[in-house]
């Protein structure tokens, strides 16, 4: 059964300029689509064919209504309060150079000429049913962007924060960076444990020509969320896109981020930790899409389980023909820390040019127990022995964190989750 | 580009050296197409029990139903209808090479068979089209109990043995294929080997597909009991036509406490065959079971021998060459199933794409929970000669055991310039250093070879490096 039914669409507040044509081609999708299959390759470890979208379709936030996050070190940040974007900071710095940053509805009303060309470009609406239900019925979502040859140096951060029990929210990030611009953004979502939430995000990234962006998300939804996304970024000619995907939270969460190096000369690094316990249910997927010769790109993700958590991994690497010089590399590790979770890799490639440099490595494995061994009889008890390996085993990804605000921010979100976990 | 038949033929069969074709020697006239008449007229033929005539319709149902495969190769342009599904080339197996009609001997001979049972090996079935046409086995062998034989006189022969065995490894319903071949199998080879016994020099079958259009099934059953050792070599070959064939076989083995079974394949079928088989190892405690598969032939292959651990301790190894040239498509690769504590494997994987061929490594390691302290590695490694051709890993990791310990590895990349400048600078031609660095490549696979396997497997591959490099 679902909620999200014409009655629901209807009440929503008005959607502004092109969003609504968008709105409406979304339901139909939405209604027409079947559910993912597991009987698919895509879905095969992640089983919706239960699920029931049975949601608050629309709860409006109100100031106030969210935690407020730490700012320091940040150039601007927006909160979103459930369906509603209720705060945005921005320096006159930002607006004085051009840089827009705000709620992605005002910003299809003020900028149609920045915000057409680009809302669901890289993620169609009718990629599948719940990318079909977030075109219909989101609201709010945070639109960047920054003019060619615009250095932002401190970060800019959305914080989606949810607390109605039985509601969805659909964050949308689009950032665009023209030719030459740097900058660096953070997506961070958070609940309080519910009963039941819905979390369907899209995240669009335009890296122009040139451009350097750097790009955070960090997951911390409360138990009972199920947190249903798809991040998609294109690379423009010589420009750089780093990510970092930190997955903490939701009972069930699916995230596939995919990379187009679509112009010479691009760079991608993708870079994930995770944490699973209880019975938590993640479900990784990456793309690192060549398309164009002479790219490099380097996905590292890192996860471990406890519990009776279950963990999936799987990458595909894409070199298609023409885009020889590629090199790409790709890695999984995990580390099980109890015998009842469970973690699958399945690292792919296809590649279809042979001047080429292409690898993959997945490991799955238990800690050494010697390892803890060693800790315990230096009078250090087991849980912080746990901590402590785990937090080693992270460390591989966090160096790689240059922007000191994004990995000090990443490096408190994983502490405070072993103290509560271990 | 539009190109007469001809020269599509003399295109497909550039390099290819067993393309020759013998008069068709079908005892009865063969009926293309599949239907529960003609599963139903190949049993009467073999007079078979009845529970295999049932078996065989029940399994003629499950393929009906089963859907062709939606991953993998491009298997559209099969035309099921157009098949021959059972041809007897001899009314009587013979064990002596000059009982055989000239030319199918004249083939036998043109493969080498006869020549390579006197020098090395234990014993040989060779199989013509349908049905295994020369069987004998050393005496020696046949002294101490160790049955090896084709699987229809096995059927005839050791009913009991049989009955108890078959499709338990591999149920007839496992996959659209196995299905087929379990309503429409002939031929194959039988093995047991009793407990202790060790055979150690291989036994060998040789599959030939002469005519246009044939599909053959056949159907292996291997039973290594408690303590044994058995080397079982295959190899095969087929004329070249203008219209496909179709070889699917399935091959079954039971690797029993403390017994190891080394299974060598040197697939070399022509490039208008579809080589879309089955093959699984259950291995007991202790057990070491090894696949050493070489696929360097076939317009498309999808194969990836299995290995269930199902005792403690137990040991699987697959080593797989694939080759893929112009208009091939080579789907390989293997599965280890880990479903007993301290069991191992190793997956080694190499593979060569050209002239627009793809390869593709499609792995599975699964570790069961409680199969603890598992442990498995994998390494894919592939080679792309050019900027036509293509090659892809799919490796699936399953673990659902806290003690298990997996990793995967793989490379892709190309024949290095400067190594290629090396060798040219000391007086080679680019194809032959090529060759070279490619029979360097997958070195780890052909040193497990038994040594004449791996000198034809080395001239394989430089006769496919030949004319088209540089």
């Amino acid at each position: 059964m679902t909620t999200f039914d014409r009655a629901a669409l209807d009440a929503l507040p008005i959607a502004p300029g092109a969003t609504g044509a968008i709105r409406e081609r979304a339901f139909g999708q939405f209604e027409a689509l079947p559910t993912p299959s597991s009987e698919t390759e895509e879905w095969r470890y992640t089983d919706l064919s239960d699920f029931s979208l049975d949601f608050v379709p629309h709860m409006p936030g109100h100031d106030g209504g969210a935690p407020a996050p730490e700012t320091g070190g940040l150039a601007a940040s927006m909160i979103q309060h459930n369906s509603s974007v209720v705060m945005t900071t921005s320096g006159q710095d930002l607006d004085a150079r051009g840089v827009i940053f705000c709620d992605l509805d005002v910003a299809a009303e003020k900028y149609p000429h920045l915000v057409e060309p680009h809302l669901h470009a890289l993620v169609p609406t009718d990629r599948t049913r719940f990318t079909a239900l977030h075109g219909a019925f989101r609201t709010g979502g945070t639109f960047l962007y920054v003019p060619a040859d615009v250095a932002v140096e401190m970060p800019l951060q959305t914080l989606t924060y949810l607390d109605a029990d039985g509601a969805a929210v659909f964050p949308h990030t689009l950032l665009v960076a023209e030719r030459g611009a740097e900058v660096t953004f953070i997506d961070r979502y958070a609940s309080p444990d519910l009963g039941r939430g819905l979390s369907d995000a899209i995240v669009e990234i335009v890296v122009g020509d040139g451009a350097h962006v750097r790009y955070a998300s960090i997951q911390e939804w409360g138990a009972g969320v199920t947190h249903l996304a798809v991040q998609r970024a294109t690379v423009g000619r010589d420009a750089d896109f780093r990510s970092l995907a930190v997955g903490f939270g939701a009972s069930l969460s699916r995230a596939e981020a995919e990379t187009v190096l679509a112009e010479p000369g691009g760079f991608s690094e993708m870079l994930g930790v995770f944490f699973a316990d209880d019975d938590q249910h993640f479900d990784h997927r990456s793309v690192q899409d060549h398309v164009a010769p002479n790219c490099t790109s380097d996905l590292l993700y890192k996860g471990a389980l406890r519990d009776e958590s279950r963990a999936v991994f799987s990458g595909w690497v894409h070199v298609r023909p023409g885009a020889q010089k590629t090199d790409a590399m790709q890695t999984s590790r995990n580390i099980v820390l109890s015998e009842r979770a469970k973690a699958d890799a399945i690292p792919n490639l296809e590649i279809e040019a042979n001047d080429v440099r292409c690898g993959h490595a997945a490991s799955v494995g238990p800690v050494e127990e010697e390892t803890l061994f060693y800790l315990q009889s230096r009078g250090i008890p087991r849980d912080e022995a746990e901590r402590l390996v785990v937090t080693g085993f992270f460390q591989e990804v966090l160096d790689r964190v240059t922007l000191e605000e994004v990995r000090h921010g990443a490096e408190l979100a994983i502490q405070e989750e072993l103290r509560r976990a271990i | 580009m539009v190109i007469s038949q001809e020269e599509h033929l003399k295109e497909l069969s550039k390099d290819y050296r067993f393309d020759w074709k013998d008069e068709s020697h079908s005892v009865f006239e063969p009926k293309r197409g599949l239907s529960k008449a003609v599963v139903e007229e190949i049993s009467g033929l073999k007079n078979e029990p009845d529970w295999m005539r049932k078996r065989r319709l029940k399994a003629l149902e499950h393929f009906d139903a089963r859907p062709m495969p939606w991953w993998g190769a491009d298997l559209s342009d099969i035309d099921f209808a157009n098949i021959f599904y059972f041809i007897r080339s001899t009314e009587k197996m013979a064990a002596n090479w000059e009982d055989l009609p000239e030319d199918i001997k004249g083939t036998w001979d043109k493969l080498g068979i006869p020549e390579a049972e006197k020098k090395y090996l234990g014993g040989v079935s060779a199989q013509y089209e349908s049905e295994v046409v020369y069987h004998k086995i050393k005496k020696e062998l046949d002294d101490i109990g160790v049955l090896f034989t084709d699987m229809d006189s096995a059927l005839r022969d050791y009913p009991d043995l049989v009955k108890e065995h078959f499709g338990t490894i591999i149920p007839s319903n496992d996959n659209k294929f196995a299905a087929l071949n379990t309503a429409v199998w002939s031929g194959g080879s039988f093995i047991y080997v009793p407990p202790g016994v060790q055979v150690d020099i291989p036994l060998q079958a040789y599959f030939r597909i002469n005519a246009e259009n044939m599909g053959q099934f056949e159907r292996t059953l291997i039973i290594a009991d408690e303590g044994s050792y058995v080397h079982y070599v295959e190899g095969c070959s087929a004329p070249i036509y203008s219209s496909d064939s179709l070889h699917s076989a399935v091959v079954e083995i039971k690797a029993m406490k403390g017994a190891r079974v080394r299974y060598t394949t040197i697939q070399n079928w022509s490039t208008n065959v579809y080589n879309l088989v089955t093959k699984r190892a259950a291995a007991y405690e202790g057990a070491v079971m090894e696949w050493v598969d070489g696929n360097i032939g076939s317009k498309v292959t999808m194969k990836y021998p299995s290995i269930y651990l199902l005792g403690q301790g137990a040991r699987g190894e697959i080593l797989s060459v694939a080759f893929a040239g112009k208009g091939m498509h080579t789907d390989a690769g293997g599965k280890a199933i880990h479903a007993a504590p301290y069991t191992t494997s190793v997956i080694n994987s190499k593979s060569v794409s050209k002239d627009g061929g793809r390869t593709g490594y499609r792995g599975l390691v699964r570790v069961e929970p409680d199969a603890h302290h598992a442990k498995s590695t994998v390494r894919c490694d592939a080679l792309i000669l050019d900027d036509e051709s293509r090659s892809d890993t799919y490796p699936y990791i399953e673990v659902e055991d806290e003690t298990a310990s997996l990793g995967h590895e793989a490379t892709v990349s190309k024949v290095g310039d400067d190594q290629l400048f090396y060798l040219m600078s000391r007086g080679l031609s680019e194809a032959e250093a090529t060759a070279m660095i490619v029979n360097g490549f997958i070195e780890p696979i052909t040193r497990e070879l038994p040594m004449e396997y791996a000198v034809e497997l080395n001239r394989l591959i430089e006769l496919q490096m030949e004319g088209s490099v540089g």
